[in-house]
C-alpha cells in the first residue's frame, strides 16, 4: 500500500526536481523559479505591468459608469468577460463572424470580439445581463423562452441582443426584416425557425 | 410550467454557465497546447528553451512526463495523449504549456520550435486502403446472394459516391478545468458527452484508480458527437497538468485550435452497384465504403459499423453485400457526428437510386416507394422488421403535403423559366435506435426525494441543448404525479452516476429516462405503502398520487405529497433510490454479422424542394415537409426543435459545409470565414414536421421515440432536390455524386459533361447564357 502511494507521488516529486534543475527536452520543463512564493511573484509582475502600456478607459456598462486601465489590444468582449465577469457575452469565433458576442453599443448591435474596448470609450454598452429589469425578463427574453428559440443556449445571449437591437430600431419588422436583422448570428443547433418565431412574438409584446 | 428546455430562463439571461464562464479556484493555471505543424513526420525533436523563458510559464509538459500510460484510445489503444518521436496528423498535441494566464501560455506555445523527418502524408482513404493502412479489418454485411442475383436483374448500375466531412462547430469550444483535491484525487469539470470516458482515460494517463477521478458536467454548448470521445484529450491534459503542477489548471481551446486539432464527421468515398427488376424492385445492392478515419481509431470502427447497418436506408433489398474499410490517414482522427456513419451510408444508396432513376428516365421516388420496408422484411444484419412505419410516413407525407400539386407547380415553373429551375426529392429514412455495441445500452439514475418533497435526480445524461433534462424531469413528475418544478436535474457526475455510456446514439432520454422511471417507481412504491398505513387502508392498489395529492380510489385524501414524504421519512423509510436500466433483447454477433442490435427503428419521409439559379450556381432550399414517426412524443416542443435543427444541420452537411485539407494535410477551412455553416438565411422558409404518432409499443421511454439523430438524414434529400433542379436545366447532367453540393460544385456540374454528350452541352450553354 505504501509502495503504491509512493508511486503515485512520484510524478509530482520528479516534476519538482526537474523544476529546480531546469532539465530540458525529455522531462517536464519548469520555469526555474526561486523559492519565493510564486503567487507573490506573479502579483509583483502583474503590478509592474499594470501601468506599462495600459490606457485609461471609461465607459458605461448596463447603466453604470466604469473606469479601467486596459491594454490597447483588449477587445470589448474580453473586457466584459474578464474584467466585469459579464460572461453572458460569449466568445465563439473571435473573428466577428458568428454573433455570439453581440452587445449593444449606443443602440447599435456590435460584435464585442471585433471591437477594441477603447472604441467603446465614453459610450453606453448594454449586455444580456443589462436587459433584465431586476429579476424580471425583458420581453425579448420572455419571447425566446416561450417560443423555445434556443437549444444549447450558447448563442442565445447574442441572438437576444441582436433581436433587441433590431426591434429597438424597427419595432414592427416584417418576416424578411427579421431574417436580415438576425442574419449576423449563427446558431449551430439551427433553432432558426423558432428564433424567427421568438422575434415575432417579441415584436408583438412590444415595449421597446 | 411549460415543458421547454430546462435551462431556458438561465440561457436567455446569460446566466447559464459553461466551462469558460465558471469562477476559477484560487491559483488556477492556464494551459495551451502545442500541436504538430507536420501531418506525418518521424524523429521529432522539440526545442522548448525559448518557450520556457517566457513570462509566467509554470511548466511545459511533453509525452515523457505523463505519469501513467500515454494512451487514451477508447476502442482501440492507438492514440497517445501527447505525441513523442513521431506525429500522425497536423495539430496533433505534442506539448502542454502551463502558465499563469492563457495569453502567456499561448505566447510560449508560439516559441516552441520543432524539427523532424517529414514524410508524405496520406489523406485519401482509397490510397490508404490500397497500401493496407486500415484501422481494423474490413467488415461485410451479407444478405441473400448478391453474386447470383445480378443475373435476375433487368437493370444494373454502378457508380461512385463521395460525401465530405463536417465540422461539429459546437459553439462552446473543447475545454476542461482540472483541480487536484486531497488524497490524490482529481476533480475535472469537462465539456464532454462522455463523463465516464474522461474519467477512465484520465485515470489511465495519471496512473491512478478511477475512484480518484471525479468528472462533472453541467451542460454543453453543443456537442453533436464532437464531444463524445474528443472531449477526452483536453480533459486528460488538464488533469496531467494539474497533477504535475499541484494547481488547478484550465484548458480551453480557441476556435481555430479546435477546428485544426479535432476530428470531424468521416468523409466517405464509396462504390455502389444496384440491380433492379422491371418493376423497379431493387433485387441486389453491393457497396464498398472507404471511410476516412484519420490518424487514430477514435470511434471510427463503431461509426463504420453504423454505415453498414444503414447502408440500405429505409428499403428492403433481398440481396445485399456491403463492405466497409476504415482507412488510416494523416488527418485528425475523425469521430462521432450526429448520425454516426448512418448518413454516409444512406447517401450512397440514395445516389445509387438516383443514378438508376436517371438512366431509366423516371423519378427517383418511383424506385424509393417500390422498395419501402414493411413488417417481416429482414435488414441485412438479420433483424426482422417490426412495426414498420416506412409506408405510413411516406403515404402521410405524400398526401399531407400534396406531392402531386408540388410536382405540377415545379413543372410549370420549370416550363416558364429558362435559367431558374426547381427540383423536388423525397427522402425516406429509417434509423436504428440503440448503441450498436450492445454493452453500452445501459444507464443508471440516482433519485433523492428530500423531506420537503422536492426531488433531485442524477443520471448519465448530459444536457447539450437536446432537452434530455426536461424529458427526465417529465418522467419523474409523471411517475410521482407532482409538478415539474418540484424536480431538479443535477449535473452529470461520475460519483453519482458511475460506469455510464456517453450521451449519444439518440438514446440518452430512453436509457436514462427508463432508469429514472424505475428509481422513481421504487420510491413511489414505498410512499404508497406508507400512505396506506397513514390512511389505514389495506389495499394499496386503491391508493395513488394525483397532482401532488394522495387519492383513495377517486377520492382525494387529506394527505399531500409533501406530508406523505415527510411522514414517510419519520418512519425511517428510504426516500432515495438508485436504479439501473439495460435495453432488453438487443444483441449482435460480430462473427456472423447478424443479430437484433436495435431496440426499435424510427421512420420518416420528407419532401424537399429546391430552387437553383442555373446561371449563378446559387440555390436555396424552399421547403422541407416531413412526416416523422415520433411514437408518442412526451415533449413536442423539444422534439420539434430537434427535428428542425437536425434537418438544417443535415442540409448544411450536404450543401454548404466543405472541409478541405491540402496535400500536406493542412486544414484549409479552419475558421468561420472559410467554413460555412447554415445561417438564418439558409433555413428553409417553409418547414413542417408532422408528428406521425403510432401506438406500437417500443423500448422508447413512454414510447416517445428517439429524435436526436434521425431528422439530420432528411438533409440528404436537399442534395437530390438540387440535383433534380439541375437536371431540369441540363437533362444530361453528369452522373457525379459528390457532396457537399456547394455553389461552386453546382456551377462545375453545369459546366461539365459526360464525354459522350459533350457536343450537346456545348450548344446548350451559350444558349442558356443569353
Amino acid at each position: 500500500m505504501s509502495k503504491e502511494n509512493n508511486s503515485k507521488d512520484m510524478p509530482r516529486r520528479k516534476f519538482l526536481k526537474n523544476f529546480s534543475s531546469g532539465v530540458i527536452g525529455t522531462s517536464v520543463l519548469m520555469n526555474n523559479l526561486p523559492a519565493k512564493n510564486r503567487a507573490d511573484l506573479a502579483e509583483e509582475a502583474e503590478t509592474k505591468q499594470t501601468d506599462k502600456g495600459k490606457v485609461a478607459l471609461t465607459l458605461t456598462v448596463n447603466g453604470e459608469e466604469k473606469s479601467f486601465k486596459v491594454y490597447p489590444q483588449t477587445t470589448l468582449a474580453q473586457l466584459l468577460r474578464d474584467e466585469l465577469g459579464l460572461t453572458g457575452t460569449k466568445i465563439v469565433c473571435n473573428h466577428g463572424e458568428c454573433g455570439s458576442c453581440t452587445v449593444i453599443l449606443n443602440d447599435q448591435a456590435v460584435y464585442a470580439c471585433h471591437l477594441l474596448a477603447l472604441d467603446a470609450a465614453g459610450k453606453q454598452v448594454t449586455t444580456i445581463e443589462g436587459l433584465l429589469n431586476g429579476e424580471a425578463l425583458h420581453p425579448v427574453q420572455e419571447a425566446f423562452v416561450e417560443k423555445d428559440g434556443l437549444q444549447c443556449g450558447f448563442c442565445t445571449p447574442g441572438q437576444i441582443m441582436a433581436a433587441y437591437a433590431l426591434l429597438k430600431h424597427n419595432p414592427k419588422p416584417t418576416h424578411d426584416e427579421i431574417i436580415k436583422g438576425m442574419s449576423g448570428n449563427l446558431c449551430r443547433c439551427a433553432a432558426y425557425p423558432k428564433i424567427i418565431e421568438s422575434v415575432k412574438l417579441a415584436a408583438e409584446k412590444g415595449g421597446f | 410550467m411549460k415543458s421547454v428546455n430546462t435551462d431556458s430562463a438561465l440561457h436567455v439571461k446569460g446566466q447559464s454557465r459553461f466551462i469558460d464562464d465558471l469562477p476559477l479556484p484560487q491559483g488556477t493555471l492556464h494551459a495551451a497546447v502545442y500541436g504538430s505543424p507536420y501531418a506525418c513526420a518521424e524523429n521529432i525533436h522539440l526545442d522548448l528553451l525559448s518557450a520556457i523563458k517566457m513570462p509566467g510559464i509554470a511548466a511545459i509538459i511533453t509525452a515523457k512526463n505523463i505519469p501513467g500510460e500515454n494512451q487514451i484510445g477508447n476502442i482501440i489503444a492507438d492514440e497517445v495523449l501527447l505525441a513523442g518521436d513521431h506525429v500522425d496528423y497536423m495539430g496533433q498535441p505534442l506539448a502542454i504549456v502551463v502558465a499563469e494566464t492563457a495569453r502567456q501560455a499561448r505566447a510560449a506555445v508560439d516559441r516552441i520550435r520543432i524539427s523532424g523527418d517529414l514524410k508524405k502524408p496520406v489523406t485519401d482513404p482509397r490510397e490508404a486502403a490500397r497500401t493496407g493502412l486500415l484501422i481494423a479489418p474490413p467488415r461485410t454485411f451479407n444478405l441473400g446472394d448478391v453474386e447470383k442475383s445480378w443475373e435476375n436483374c433487368a437493370y444494373i448500375f454502378e457508380g461512385r459516391a463521395e460525401s465530405g466531412g463536417q465540422e461539429h462547430l459546437y459553439l462552446e469550444m473543447q475545454g476542461a478545468i482540472a483541480e487536484p483535491r486531497e488524497n490524490g484525487k482529481i476533480h475535472i469539470t469537462s465539456s464532454t458527452q462522455g463523463p465516464t470516458a474522461v474519467q477512465r482515460q484520465a485515470a489511465r494517463v495519471l496512473g491512478i484508480p478511477m475512484h480518484k477521478v471525479e468528472v462533472d458536467v453541467l451542460r454543453l454548448g453543443g456537442g453533436f458527437g464532437g464531444k463524445e470521445d474528443q472531449a477526452t484529450p483536453w480533459a486528460c491534459m488538464a488533469a496531467v497538468a494539474a497533477r504535475l503542477t499541484g494547481k488547478p489548471v484550465k484548458l480551453m481551446l480557441r476556435r481555430h485550435e479546435d477546428m485544426h486539432m479535432t476530428g470531424k464527421r468521416h468523409p466517405y468515398s464509396s462504390d455502389y452497384k444496384i440491380g433492379l427488376d422491371k418493376n423497379y424492385k431493387i433485387i441486389a445492392y453491393e457497396a464498398a465504403f472507404y471511410q476516412n478515419a484519420g490518424a487514430h481509431a477514435d470511434l471510427s470502427t463503431a461509426v463504420l459499423e453504423r454505415t453498414l447497418f444503414h447502408a440500405t436506408n429505409s428499403y428492403f433489398i433481398p440481396n445485399v453485400k456491403a463492405t466497409a474499410f476504415s482507412c488510416r490517414t494523416n488527418l485528425p482522427p475523425n469521430t462521432a457526428f450526429r448520425g454516426f456513419g448512418g448518413p454516409q451510408g444512406m447517401f450512397v444508396i440514395e445516389s445509387a437510386i438516383t443514378h438508376a432513376a436517371e438512366e431509366l428516365g423516371i423519378d427517383a421516388f418511383e424506385i424509393q416507394k417500390a422498395n419501402l420496408l414493411k413488417d417481416r422484411d429482414t435488414f441485412s444484419y438479420g433483424q426482422e422488421v417490426k412495426h414498420a412505419q416506412a409506408q405510413a410516413c411516406w403515404d402521410d407525407a405524400v398526401s399531407r403535403y400534396n406531392l402531386d400539386d408540388r410536382i405540377s407547380k415545379i413543372n410549370e415553373f420549370n416550363r416558364k423559366n429558362r435559367l431558374q429551375k426547381k427540383g423536388l426529392a423525397l427522402m425516406p429514412i429509417c434509423f436504428g435506435i440503440s448503441f450498436t455495441a450492445t454493452f453500452m445500452n445501459q444507464a443508471n439514475a440516482l433519485v433523492h426525494v428530500y423531506t420537503d418533497g422536492s426531488v433531485g435526480i442524477s443520471t448519465a445524461a448530459v444536457e447539450m441543448g437536446q432537452g434530455v433534462n426536461m424529458k427526465i424531469r417529465q418522467v419523474a413528475a409523471k411517475v410521482f404525479s407532482i409538478s415539474l418544478d418540484k424536480v431538479f436535474i443535477e449535473s452529470t457526475n461520475t460519483t453519482r452516476s458511475a460506469n455510464t455510456s456517453p450521451t449519444a446514439a439518440s438514446a440518452a432520454a430512453d436509457l436514462n429516462g427508463h432508469a429514472t422511471r424505475i428509481a422513481c417507481e421504487n420510491i413511489l412504491e414505498r410512499l404508497i405503502n406508507s400512505a396506506a398505513e397513514n390512511l389505514t387502508l389495506n389495499d394499496v392498489s386503491r391508493i395513488s398520487i394525483r397532482d401532488g395529492v394522495v387519492f383513495n380510489e377517486d377520492n382525494p385524501s387529506s394527505l399531500t405529497w409533501e406530508n406523505l414524504v415527510s411522514q414517510t421519512y419519520l418512519k425511517r423509510i428510504s426516500l432515495s433510490a438508485h436504479a439501473h436500466y439495460s435495453t432488453p433483447e438487443v444483441y449482435f454477433d460480430k462473427e456472423k454479422e447478424k443479430g437484433d442490435p436495435f431496440a426499435y427503428h424510427t421512420y420518416g419521409t420528407a419532401i424537399i424542394e429546391a430552387y437553383v439559379d442555373c446561371l449563378r450556381g446559387t440555390y436555396r432550399i424552399e421547403s422541407v415537409n416531413a412526416s416523422h414517426d415520433f411514437g408518442e412524443s412526451i415533449n413536442k416542443t423539444v422534439d420539434l426543435g430537434q427535428a428542425e435543427g437536425g434537418i438544417i444541420q443535415g442540409l448544411g452537411w450536404m450543401m454548404l459545409e466543405e472541409i478541405i485539407y491540402d496535400e500536406n494535410g493542412k486544414l484549409q477551412t479552419g475558421n468561420l470565414s472559410t467554413y460555412k455553416v447554415p445561417d438564418i438565411y439558409f433555413a428553409p422558409e417553409e418547414m413542417n414536421v408532422h408528428f406521425l404518432e403510432n401506438p406500437y409499443p417500443s423500448a422508447a421511454i413512454y414510447n416517445s421515440k428517439a429524435i436526436g439523430e434521425p431528422p439530420l438524414m432528411y438533409g440528404i434529400g436537399g442534395y437530390f432536390a438540387i440535383r433534380n433542379a439541375l437536371k431540369a436545366f441540363k437533362p444530361d447532367l453528369k452522373k457525379e455524386f459528390i457532396a457537399p453540393m456547394t455553389n461552386e460544385r453546382v456551377l462545375m456540374l453545369l459546366l461539365s459533361c459526360e464525354e459522350k454528350t459533350e457536343k450537346t452541352i456545348k450548344t446548350e450553354i451559350p444558349a442558356a447564357a443569353k
